[in-house]
């Protein structure tokens, strides 16, 4: 698979993004690499363009500078559901699941739509993968709720679901916008641990945006705090933390 | 009312009320789907008799059999589908989704216009009629009163087995899903690879089609003319808002309610015939302003 990426080729690389919304920059010349393996984690004020920066990834916005590269391919011109089906998939801050299917239909309406339409007339629930997608429910403690509507979930299940979704798609690199958004603080770190051993299982790279430090210092392998339109400081968590007056700046608040 | 009248009463009521629905069914499934009301669903309805009364002439007058012109029919409903709804929605709808109603209905409109100007080029003002098919099946007595199997049968078997045909399709198959997950979050389908655009030109072909299938059913029941289009797409819009816009079940109901009504007005009361359709809705969209079946907000077919 993919996660011999060749030494050199970063996963995804970004070169010199920009994107104006009328008076505000929501991307300054943004070039980032993002290396496979290394989960990273995105933090930064509000209007910082954390988010544009993963809508630009997945193709939902289109710079009006710039380029994006997945292993070396130019990606920037595709629709975002061709970016999808190359690797790159996305999970938002609010749970883009259809609620009026239950939680495994959810994941199997994903994985037909990885596989395409060979055999349209199937019944859904008999699709080859459904022990696959199954597998990922369990993997995401939701095997339990896998016959319940969606809106009957909790957030937290929503969320969880969510990245199962995403997982079925199976893509190199997830890009997630504040996985733990919604969450009781209380489940934040259940979530979260939930989510990385997933990813982990699954063998995928994530770029999560997340506001919380102590998820970030313990979940990613590296940040990057973003500020203005653009990248301000990179590091792994113990080099950010070395620099509190950023984060202060950054995020608005005092770090023990 | 004797026996006799009475049966002939709901004997003309239920297969009118399966024609009406399969032309419906496809209105209400391209607008549960696409949220588009399209009124050229009429002319394809008509275009659908036209093609199969070319068809099932030209092949009848070779010597063929009259029961030849079943699967006449299907080719032409498929024509229908294929030949105009591919393109009206892929050169035309697609641009207009994000734009408002009225601009929607406009241009739905236009290419009904354009289609009953069409009609004449090709076909001229002459009725077309062929009644042969009405007779390819026999006919069935029931208690005294005759009625051609084909009318009292085959419609409504046809009618019934599109409507269980296309819930299921819907409900189970993996490209229904792959619908009805597009009809309730397009940016959600196409954020795990869903090519939106492929799923609504398929769901529009399939509403064409059904609006063709019901025209050429239609054609050995009634003489072809132009205007005909204008009728039934007044006449489907009708049962498909007394229904609820988008529900599938309740356009079957609403159809027969509509067809029934409008069948024994004109044994009873024959001057009021033609109202009773638009009575029934009104009266309904009177007290449910959603429709028979349809909810305020909810947003599925």
């Amino acid at each position: 698979m993919s996660a011999t990426s060749t030494s050199g080729t970063p996963l995804l690389e970004t070169r010199d993004l920009v994107i104006r919304f009328g008076g505000v920059t929501a991307a300054d010349n943004v070039s980032m690499q993002i290396e496979a393996w290394r989960n990273l984690a995105i933090i930064g004020p509000n209007g910082a363009g954390k988010t544009t920066f993963l809508n630009i990834c997945t193709g939902w916005l289109k710079p009006q500078q710039g380029k994006v590269f997945l292993e070396g391919e130019d990606i920037s011109a595709l629709p975002p559901r061709k970016i999808v089906r190359r690797g790159v998939a996305r999970a938002f801050q609010i749970p883009q699941l259809f609620t009026e299917h239950t939680a495994l239909e959810n994941l199997l309406i994903s994985a037909a739509a990885r596989e395409g339409l060979r055999n349209p007339l199937q019944s859904l629930h008999r699709i080859r993968q459904r022990d696959e997608m199954m597998h990922l429910l369990d993997l995401v403690n939701c095997a339990d709720v896998a016959d319940r509507v969606v809106v009957e979930l909790s957030e937290g299940q929503r969320k969880l679901i969510d990245i199962a979704v995403a997982l079925a798609l199976k893509p190199r690199l997830l890009l997630m916008d504040e996985p733990t958004s919604g969450v009781a603080s209380s489940q934040k770190h259940e979530v979260m641990e939930i989510l990385v051993g997933a990813l982990a299982e699954a063998g995928v790279t994530s770029v999560f945006v997340e506001h919380d430090m102590g998820i970030v210092s313990r979940y990613a392998d590296e940040v990057a705090v973003w500020n203005a339109g653009n990248v301000q400081l990179r590091g792994t968590p113990e080099e950010i933390l070395e620099h509190p007056d950023v984060i202060r700046d950054v995020i608005g608040e005092e770090v023990a | 009312m004797n026996l006799t009248i009475f049966l002939l009463a709901l004997f003309d009521g239920i297969s009118y009320a399966a024609l009406v629905f399969i032309v419906a069914l496809g209105l209400t499934l391209i607008f549960g789907v696409m949220r588009i009301l399209n009124v050229a669903h009429g002319s394809l309805y008509a275009i659908g008799a036209y093609v199969t009364v070319s068809l099932s002439g030209y092949f009848l007058a070779l010597g063929f059999a009259p029961v030849f012109a079943f699967p006449l029919m299907i080719v032409s409903a498929a024509l229908v589908g294929v030949a105009l709804g591919g393109p009206i929605e892929w050169l035309l709808l697609r641009r207009i989704y994000d734009k408002p109603e009225v601009l929607q209905l406009l241009v739905t409109f236009a290419v009904f216009m354009i289609l009953e100007d069409v009609q004449r080029l090709v076909w001229g003002s002459q009725p077309y009629f062929e009644a042969r098919v009405l007779q390819a099946l026999g006919n069935v007595t029931v208690f005294g009163v005759t009625y051609t199997v084909y009318q009292l049968i085959l419609l409504p078997l046809v009618a019934t087995g599109l409507l269980l045909g296309l819930r299921f399709f819907l409900r189970r198959t993996v490209i229904g899903k792959l619908i009805l997950a597009t009809t309730e979050d397009r940016e959600a389908a196409q954020s795990i690879g869903i090519d939106a655009d492929r799923v609504f030109l398929f769901t529009f072909m399939v509403g064409a089609v059904l609006a063709g299938l019901g025209g050429a059913l239609a054609s050995p029941t009634t003489s072809i003319l132009p205007g005909m289009g204008a009728d039934m797409i007044v006449l489907s819009f009708a049962v498909v808002a007394t229904a609820g816009l988008g529900q599938i079940g309740g356009a079957a109901v609403a159809a027969l309610m509509i067809g029934l009504g409008r069948s024994f007005a004109v044994y009873v009361w024959p001057e009021v015939a033609v109202l009773v359709p638009y009575l029934i809705m009104v009266l309904v969209l009177l007290v449910r302003p959603e429709g028979l079946f349809g909810s305020p907000v909810a947003r599925k077919i």
